[in-house]
């Protein structure tokens, strides 16, 4: 048989492959691994969810930054005016969505300005994780 | 009415796959799980190493399974995938010899004409069988079996050109010709 006539012989044997008595063991076993691999991955974002939350609350109770302060930088001063922005439309925002809800009463003045932040920012990273872990979950 | 998964293409069942569906996924497992097996132990892995390969393989094809795009056949796409990872496998054991002399192939196990190719097989160095494996059963070329395999070109042409001497001598053999036998002893063929 010439080399041009046993090429072809040689791809056909490879095709073919015998089916393994165990092939659905084999099959299961992928599947097991599959899903630990999936469990692992969700106990994982669970836990940096929980860090990052735990973070955020710490900062939450602990920062006292006081943003009327007049000799911090202009830099700084920025910052802290982004900051004050951004506070006052997560607090219109949420008021207006606690308004939509009849919950227009619900009192939030006991709360400063960066706390008000850095809760919003909280669950703002909260949100964020649940999508992730919805779509690794997916994935 | 929708399809049963038995009922969906390859091409179909990895799309469904690369959007999250492991039951997807794993039909397709059980079409192909023999075929990826059988190509590693051809290349030279033993049962359980070539078991743990393929499920490693699937496990990649299944996290790059939105790269598939039905260009070549999953089986193929596969394949390759396990190929590749049983080389570097090898490569990282150092078990892997580049050099043919110091190889020495398992002595010929059943009579000509007779031999089955995964029999044929073991007659040919480790390198050979390896780089055959790839060239005719994961389907990559010389070029690309070079690279994997860290081989000049020229190299990997030859050992392809070997093994098939050699395969063809023990799956086609010409009337008249001596080919090795189980005990070493050359056989005739009439």
């Amino acid at each position: 048989m010439s080399a041009d006539e046993f090429d072809p012989m040689i791809e056909r044997l490879f095709s073919r492959s015998p089916h393994l008595p165990d092939a659905a063991l084999f099959a299961a076993g992928v599947e097991t691994r599959l899903d630990s691999g999936s469990r692992i991955r969700t106990l994982a974002l669970t836990l940096a969810g929980l860090v990052g939350g735990v973070i955020a609350v710490r900062e939450s109770l602990n920062l006292n930054l006081n943003l009327g302060n007049g000799d911090v930088r202009p830099a700084t001063h920025a910052i802290q005016q982004g900051v004050q922005v951004a506070t006052t439309d997560l607090s219109g925002a949420l008021v207006s969505g606690l308004n939509q809800l009849g919950l227009a009463d619900m009192s939030l003045g006991s709360m400063g300005g960066m706390q008000l932040f850095w809760l919003s920012a909280g669950l703002l990273i909260a949100l964020a994780t649940a999508g992730v872990m919805k779509l690794s979950q997916e994935g | 009415m929708a399809k049963s998964l038995m009922d969906l293409h390859d091409v179909e069942l990895a799309a469904l796959a690369a959007a999250g569906g492991r039951r997807e996924f794993g039909e397709l497992v059980r079409r192909h799980g023999s075929a990826v097996r059988g190509l590693l132990r051809r290349m030279g892995a033993q049962g359980a190493e070539a078991d743990d390969v393929a499920q490693d393989a699937f496990l990649t094809a299944f996290q790059r399974c939105a790269e598939f795009r039905g260009e070549g056949t999953f089986a193929a796409w596969v394949k390759r995938i396990a190929a590749r990872l049983y080389l570097k496998r090898k490569s990282r054991d150092a078990r892997y010899v580049a050099e043919i002399e110091t190889e020495e192939a398992a002595p010929a196990v059943d009579t000509p004409g007779l031999v089955d190719l995964d029999e044929a097989l073991k007659s040919l160095s480790e390198t050979e069988r390896m780089c055959v494996s790839l060239c005719h059963g994961a389907g990559m070329s010389h070029p690309e079996i070079a690279t994997a395999m860290n081989l000049p070109l020229g190299t990997v042409k030859s050992h392809v050109k070997r093994g098939l001497d050699k395969l063809r001598a023990r799956l086609a053999p010409e009337p008249g010709q001596y080919v090795p036998g189980r005990d070493g002893r050359s056989l005739h063929v009439g």
